[in-house]
């Protein structure tokens, strides 16, 4: 059995992954009632809510230690002190149990799980099913990332595009706080634009140019704020469906659009999306209708796995070969896609 | 010369467009003493991210300049001086910045800049520059360093 964790930003999680079943137990802090005075656990950067967090997680894994051959671990990218408390976890753990400790980069771990239910399906051929899938196009959205990466038939992976500025998800959640809901809003800009007239305010798309793969969503939130400057409270409550559909419409048009270019350029087998803001229904139904047009398998992370999670880190110790194990498994704030 | 440059920056002037704002960013970089810390203050959509673009420029930083909204913080090696660049926008309490060991990061020679300054309020290094960067019409920005 794998035992993965994950602490390189807000979230503390634990996941245990059955290599001949798929993920059997996964907990994330976040959803965990952590027993204080003050109820459950708030997401703070500090590496001391890992350090009380992890603990509590470990109580439910603990009868399950003993069948653990592999503790999976990211390494990065992420914040330099929650890395370190989550390594030195972990390698308590290898060091208890005897265990192999395996490091995982974060971000190509959001790239493989697309494929974790393409395993559970059946764990026995899930190696020839996905190279049936490769070379595969991932793109990754999230507060933090917005990335299209290639996944070899040598599951290597290679930056296909990615923002020069702001995060997709960022543009959504400081969208939201420009228009007055909490931050990050995201998701309630989502839920605002239900309704909505995409069409009435127009927002810049970033960079429109086709062959031009990279993506800008900077540009996104300063058009806004410009827009709303102009309007009166009154005004933009009553337009509110319109400007979130505007908004959103602008963020998802142009992930839409580069994905395409980026199919477009090279040959691929099946496309993948993953990361925070794949659980956006628009941004799900628009790439699967460019991949239905071409024919191509379109393959979504489920719910659970799109935010931080152990699940994924579990599973990419699985899905990826040759990954930096014992003391090379050092933690590497600034690990980029391209690296183990 | 030095002098003059810096006196302007501490009258305040307007960049007409993103790149002049940008262009005054690689100016600051001259300007920044070795291990300064730039508490950059200015609303979203403010042009923060475009300022500290020139800023890294100037230092010698190659490739993208991404916000760090999200990951709190991104380190830059430049071929003049290291960049720590502080998003503080999620940080709970003043007292997070703590948390992020900057100190340890730091490589000299290197600069830090702190976007959303007033979130860590009481903690700021000593000898840090504070400069707001303020939306005016359309595409023009009013910087000033205080003094």
């Amino acid at each position: 059995m794998i035992l993965a964790v994950e602490s390189s930003c807000d979230e503390s999680a634990l996941a245990l992954l059955a290599p001949d079943r798929g993920i059997v137990l996964e907990r994330v802090s976040s959803q965990v009632e952590l027993h204080r005075p003050h109820g459950g656990v708030v997401p703070d950067i500090a590496s001391r809510e890992h350090l009380a967090a992890l603990p509590l997680l470990l109580r439910e894994f603990a009868p399950r230690l003993g069948e653990v051959s592999t503790i999976a671990v990211t390494r990065g990218p992420g914040l330099p002190p929650c890395l370190s408390l989550g390594l030195a976890f972990a390698r308590a753990l290898a060091a208890s149990t005897g265990a192999r400790l395996v490091g995982v980069n974060h971000l190509r771990a959001h790239v493989h799980s697309p494929f974790i239910a393409l395993h559970a399906e059946n764990p026995a051929g899930f190696a020839a099913a996905r190279r049936a899938l490769l070379p595969h196009l991932g793109l990754v959205v999230s507060g933090g990332n917005t990335l299209l990466v290639r996944l070899g038939e040598d599951l290597g992976m290679t930056v296909v595009a990615r923002t020069v500025d702001d995060a997709a998800g960022e543009a959504l959640d400081k969208g939201a706080k420009l228009l007055g809901m909490a931050y990050p809003g995201g998701a309630l800009v989502e839920r605002a634009a239900q309704g909505g007239d995409a069409t009435r305010f127009a927002f810049p798309r970033g960079i429109p140019e086709r062959a031009d793969l990279r993506m800008s969503f900077s540009g996104l939130k300063t058009a806004l704020r410009y827009r709303l400057e102009g309007m009166d409270d009154a005004a933009v409550a009553a337009a509110m469906p319109d400007l979130c559909a505007g908004y959103q419409e602008a963020v998802i048009a142009q992930l839409e659009a580069k994905f395409r270019s980026a199919l477009e350029s090279g040959a691929y087998r099946s496309a993948g999306l993953s990361g925070g803001v794949a659980n956006n229904r628009l941004l799900r139904a628009r790439l699967a209708g460019v991949c239905a047009r071409r024919d191509l398998p379109l393959r979504v992370a489920e719910p659970m796995h799109c935010g931080d999670n152990a699940g994924m880190v579990a599973f990419a110790a699985l899905a990826e070969p040759g990954l930096p194990e014992g003391e090379a498994a050092a933690a590497e704030p600034s690990l980029g896609v391209e690296t183990a | 010369m030095e002098d003059d440059r810096l006196s302007r920056w501490r009258r305040g002037f307007t960049t007409r467009s993103a790149a002049e704002t940008e262009r005054a960013g690689e100016e600051l970089a001259g300007l920044l003493p070795e291990g300064a810390t730039l508490l950059l203050g200015g609303d979203l959509g403010a042009g923060k991210t475009t300022l500290v673009r020139g800023l890294a420029r100037g230092l010698g930083v190659e490739g993208d300049i991404t916000s760090p909204t999200f990951a709190l913080l991104a380190v830059h090696r430049g071929s003049r001086r290291q960049l720590l660049h502080v998003d503080a926008y999620r940080l709970a309490k003043p007292a997070d910045l703590d948390g992020l060991l900057l100190d340890e990061l730091a490589r000299p020679p290197s600069n830090t800049v702190i976007e959303w300054p007033e979130r860590v309020a009481g903690r700021e290094p000593p000898g840090a520059w504070r400069l707001t960067i303020a939306a005016g019409t359309g595409d023009e920005r009013r910087l000033q360093l205080a003094p």
